[in-house]
């Protein structure tokens, strides 16, 4: 199995480095809203000394966290999937002795990841210079609690990303749900604002859904700013939902693919 | 008269083509009203938080939030479908046959695909507009609002003409599939006045891809913040720029020899 895998590692950080061009250009593409929240933030924060409880060095380092557990935890398993299921192509990959979405889709979301953070380094290093951030909250300690934080914010948001695209198998398109997700994921993630500053009720059902395992708990974690019983609550509920997420999945899966019946292949 | 007769036939075979799928229409009416409530959240937010972001009140936002997202569903509605049409048609040499036609090629290019019901975004950003003006509270002279009006057309033109300059750069560099990604990641950054962004953003967005020329320009037309030369210097870049663009057009078809031999 370990051979499998190193096998698909190769295949697939060749392939993203074939597409480096493309990579570039969606990179840039995705930076654009944090620095524009970013930006519009820490203007309020400046004009007003702070905006609930944050300055606007809580806001830059918000957000420049945000690049780095963002490129970690999102996946991208819709834009490999989906069309496979809708032009029949998936039956190739369903005739090998592998899983198709835990092989080879699972390797392919961490080699575009690796090659994206390879190539954010130096943008987000111009960034740190640009917006001079305080960085004194972070230490070792909760750099090592976020590490297993964002892979159970991956290893979630992998699977229930992977769980909507099988609703292909269903539906045929999924291209609104994909989009009303991805709504919830902005709004209870705390994606383009941290969730202190969402509305009370957004924020108390915030504490329920998997997503803000995917940014807002890692990056409180690094900047040192989780009370320890939150952080053990929280780690508990990534694992809960990581559970919920990978029953959900198999069900989706194993009946998805019965019903597959590759139409236009 | 020609060109109008074909935009007509035109529009009507993208209605026909829409609604054989009108679940989807419905759907994507939805979700456009679901990421506007969004964007009224976050507004929101910003606006239980301070009396005023960089100097701009609630209803100038929400002015300008109308104004963005005209010019967004335009995008949406016209230059986004048509770029992948153009981009698919230089792959596959079909492009040939739309240079061939009797017709002016722009237009054709820019036109051949509409989506419909993009429509209802674009009542829905007047609607946001003449709300925020209301919320604002400042009488709007006709003169202010007539400048309003020119400039968001001219701020459109100015982008318009930048995606024919994009997608003009594949008759010189073929291989050129994310020509106009640039245009569209930083259209974001039109959400909000440029005033409140950082000075080396602020410059990218005015003057590289020129976003703020058509959001934040046009609401200082409203407001009445600009004087009448800076409102003729602005139309006058809106034309320059179209003129420009439609003489590279011109420069890449002649350079264009065909796809297959």
């Amino acid at each position: 199995m370990l051979r499998i895998y190193r096998r698909m590692w190769a295949v697939n950080w060749s392939e993203q480095w074939q597409y480096r061009a493309n990579l570039m250009m969606y990179l840039f593409y995705w930076l654009v809203s944090p620095i524009v929240y970013l930006a519009v933030w820490t203007t309020v924060a400046r004009e007003q000394g702070s905006v609930g409880g944050l300055t606007a060095n809580d806001f830059i380092t918000y957000y420049l966290t945000l690049l780095i557990v963002d490129t970690l935890t999102s996946e991208i398993t819709i834009h490999l999937v989906a069309y496979k299921i809708q032009d029949g192509t998936l039956s190739g990959d369903l005739l090998k002795p592998i899983h198709p979405i835990l092989t080879h889709v699972l390797v392919n979301n961490l080699a575009f990841k690796a090659l994206t953070l390879i190539a954010l380094v130096p943008i987000w290093l111009v960034l740190g210079l640009l917006f001079a951030p305080d960085f004194s909250g972070v230490t070792i300690q909760s750099l090592l609690l976020a590490v297993p934080a964002i892979a159970l914010g991956f290893a979630v948001s992998f699977l229930l990303g992977a769980t909507i695209t099988c609703v292909a198998f269903w539906t045929t398109r999924v291209h609104a749900l994909n989009e009303f997700y991805y709504a919830l994921i902005v709004l209870f993630s705390g994606q383009f604002v941290p969730l202190d500053l969402m509305p009370r009720l957004v924020q108390d059902i915030a504490q329920f859904l998997p997503f803000q395992l995917f940014k807002y708990f890692p990056i409180q974690l690094i900047l040192g700013k989780q009370p320890p019983e939150l952080i053990a609550r929280n780690f508990l509920l990534g694992l809960l939902w990581f559970g919920i997420a990978l029953l959900i999945f198999r069900w989706v899966w194993r009946n998805g693919v019965k019903r597959f019946s590759a139409v236009g292949a | 008269m020609h060109s109008l007769r074909l935009l007509v036939t035109l529009l009507k075979l993208n209605i026909q083509q829409e609604l054989a799928y009108r679940a989807d229409t419905l759907i994507n009416i939805a979700l456009s009203l679901m990421w506007l409530g969004w964007e009224l959240l976050s507004l929101s937010i910003i606006f239980s938080n301070t009396a005023t972001l960089g100097g701009w009140g609630p209803g100038e936002l929400v002015a300008l939030l109308g104004v963005w997202r005209l010019v967004n569903t335009l995008m949406a509605a016209i230059i986004w479908p048509n770029t992948e049409r153009f981009n698919a048609s230089v792959r596959d040499g079909s492009l040939d046959y739309t240079l061939l036609m009797p017709v002016n090629s722009l237009l054709l290019i820019s036109l051949s695909r509409v989506v419909i019901w993009r429509v209802w975004d674009v009542l829905l950003a007047a609607t946001l507009i003449v709300v925020g003006i209301g919320m604002s509270g400042g009488a709007t002279s006709p003169l202010s609002l007539l400048s309003f009006l020119a400039l968001a057309a001219s701020g459109t033109l100015v982008i318009y003409s930048l995606w024919v300059v994009l997608i003009a750069l594949t008759f010189w560099f073929v291989k050129f599939d994310n020509n106009v990604t640039i245009l569209q990641a930083l259209m974001d950054a039109g959400r909000y006045p440029a005033t409140v962004y950082p000075p080396w953003l602020r410059l990218i967005i005015t003057f590289v891809v020129p976003v703020a020329v058509a959001t934040t320009v046009p609401l200082q037309a409203l407001r009445g913040d600009l004087g009448w030369w800076q409102v003729l210097l602005f139309l006058a870049v809106g034309a320059a720029a179209m003129l420009v663009a439609s003489q590279v057009w011109r420069a890449g078809v002649s350079r264009y020899s065909g796809a297959s031999s």
